[in-house]
């Protein structure tokens, strides 16, 4: 109990202090996860807005697809992308193992199934009549689809806060195809393991702060707007 | 001037048929009341008429054009055209931007959009919601913003779906008036559907019965579901109320089912002043609820334990004055009355 107790005050210390260290890691967790989040956001937005909306052969399937994807394992998405990235990997001239951009491949492929599912389904949420008032007001296809993502807005932004809090808190795509390299590729999570093994808390916990209160913060903020047209 | 001109129209689903048409037209500038029971068919054909769904079969002619059911093609007619919904929608977001969506689409001037967004706010009497988030409207205030967001498109057709039934009386007499106006001074045609003939009198100019998806001439009123039973002499008794029915010669009756729906003729049924008429069959007593001119001829309602409809003629109804509250039996003959499963 002392232990946590002691490693706590560190923490606290450190997040108040602006500890060096810890910033340099808090950043490049950030620019990492922002970067898969808005790359993943481009893809799976527009690909759950076309499954919701169309009608093909093997739609149900294909959502099937998407829903146990989002079960899948991180360590074995970094073993798949490895094996592309790696020196004797397809990819492996591009040198891209060990580098911020091969976490972002990783994690780009861990959740762009989250945010294709979640769009889709925020956009079957959203009331058949929106489509038809759009279509009867003059709207084209184009201009219907956008009525439909304006309508679905807090879905889908309820989708990039998801994948974003996935992959700010992941930890083994981080490991496997970052390496943990400081001031590289060491994230928070990456960091925290490391800290963890070396027996030395403070900078983990504090860490651990920051995670929390950066998710804490993105909720905070998505409710808030989302309150504000709630009727 | 013809808007719509229908000729053999079908719209089927999953192998049955909702609509059929033989054959319809809709003059411009003139108000349509489109009556029906449920699953009529009346939406179906709205959404037909504002290009919103396409016949499975038959030929629809817009302002004396083919309407050729291609996204390309209905675009253009989409915009001639507005549909109200029974429970309208509002983006969410403000009645201003509800009411400019439209006008930026057909690529109206900033200047002429604030003129036409002001001049259906006071139409519709809600200027003073020009700014607020439409979200938080009422369900008579949604539908006035709805009727707003739809005359500001200067339509040649607006559909209404059942315009006053999301409504209360008060936003129910708003509307009506509405209608009028917007007919009247701006020549705009309308077709609504309602379940309430009152309605329909009072505002259309032309009422049109849809029954299982066609026309017909007769009211759609009358019709009830009623337990049959058996009796003496051939005769079965098609029970509507407690204690109230009809008897009907069995041969009437193919094969009868325990549960049937039956429709009585609303211009076949007798009205007879006083109390009773001795050795008739399928006499009722009952009190009249309601009178009501309709295109030269009066409808009575009649309460006799279910309200039953009776038309008469403008001399059958001179010769009885019957008023409101007096005492009176209807006849039913046996042609006046169809049982179906």
């Amino acid at each position: 109990m002392d232990i946590f107790v002691d490693s706590l005050h560190s923490a606290i210390l450190l997040v108040f202090a602006l500890d060096r260290e810890m910033l340099a890691i808090v950043m490049v967790s950030l620019q990492v996860s922002c970067v898969s989040t808005i790359l993943a956001g481009l893809v799976g937005v527009p690909t759950g807005f076309f499954i919701a909306l169309r009608r093909f052969p093997g739609k149900a399937m294909l959502i099937t697809v998407l829903n146990t994807s989002l079960a899948l394992p991180t360590v074995v998405i970094g073993l798949f992308v490895y094996a592309f990235i790696s020196r004797r990997g397809v990819f492996g001239p591009l040198d891209l193992l060990y580098t911020q951009k091969a976490i972002v491949i990783g994690q780009v492929i861990l959740i762009i199934p989250l945010v294709s599912a979640l769009t889709i389904a925020a956009i079957s949420r959203i009331d058949e009549r929106y489509r038809r008032t759009a279509m009867t007001l003059g709207a084209n296809r184009m201009q219907t689809a956008w009525v439909i993502l304006f309508e679905a807005r807090f879905g889908i932004t309820a989708a990039i806060v998801a994948a974003f809090g996935r992959v700010i808190s992941e930890i083994g795509i981080s490991m496997m195809l970052g390496g943990n390299i400081k001031g590289f590729t060491r994230t928070m999570t990456t960091a925290m393991a490391l800290e963890y093994d070396k027996g030395a808390f403070s900078l983990a916990v504090a860490l651990g702060i920051v995670l929390m209160t950066l998710s804490f913060a993105m909720n905070i903020l998505f409710h808030f707007f989302q309150g504000k047209y709630r009727t | 001037m013809k808007v719509y001109s229908i000729h053999k129209l079908n719209k089927s689903c999953n192998g049955r048929s909702i609509l059929d048409i033989d054959h319809l037209e809709l003059e411009a500038g003139r108000i349509y009341g489109l009556l029906g029971p449920n699953g009529a068919g009346k939406t179906t054909l709205l959404n037909i008429l504002g290009f919103l769904d396409q016949p499975t079969s038959g030929r629809l002619e817009f302002l004396g054009k083919a309407v050729r059911f291609q996204e390309k093609e209905l675009l253009p007619l989409r915009k001639e055209i507005v549909v109200l919904d029974q429970y309208p929608v509002l983006f969410t977001t403000s009645v201003y931007k509800n009411l400019e969506f439209g006008l930026k689409l057909r690529k109206v001037a900033k200047a002429e959009r604030e003129r036409l967004i002001d001049e259906v706010l006071d139409l519709v009497d809600m200027a003073s919601f020009k700014h607020a988030p439409a979200y938080n409207l009422s369900g008579g205030e949604t539908q006035r913003i709805a009727l707003a967001r739809a005359l500001a498109l200067s339509p040649k057709v607006f559909l209404c779906d059942e315009p006053t039934a999301s409504v209360d009386v008060e936003n129910q007499a708003v509307i009506v008036a509405l209608l009028k106006q917007i007919n009247e001074n701006k020549n705009i045609t309308i077709v609504f559907t309602t379940h309430d003939r009152l309605l329909a009198a009072g505002l259309a100019h032309h009422t049109l019965v849809l029954n299982e998806g066609r026309f017909v001439s007769t009211s759609y009123e009358n019709t009830f579901s009623c337990r049959i039973e058996p009796k003496e002499d051939k005769q079965i008794w098609c029970r509507i109320s407690e204690d109230r029915g009809i008897f009907l010669s069995s041969p009437k009756v193919e094969s009868p089912a325990l549960k049937s729906r039956l429709f009585i003729d609303s211009q076949k049924i007798d009205l007879h002043t006083g109390q009773t008429m001795p050795g008739v069959t399928n006499c009722l007593p009952g009190k009249v609820v309601q009178l009501m001119e309709e295109s030269g001829r009066i409808r009575v309602v009649v309460m006799v334990g279910f309200l039953l409809t009776v038309i008469l003629t403008r001399e059958k109804y001179d010769s009885l004055r019957p008023a409101i509250g007096d005492t009176v039996v209807v006849s039913i003959p046996q042609d006046a009355v169809t049982l179906s499963n």
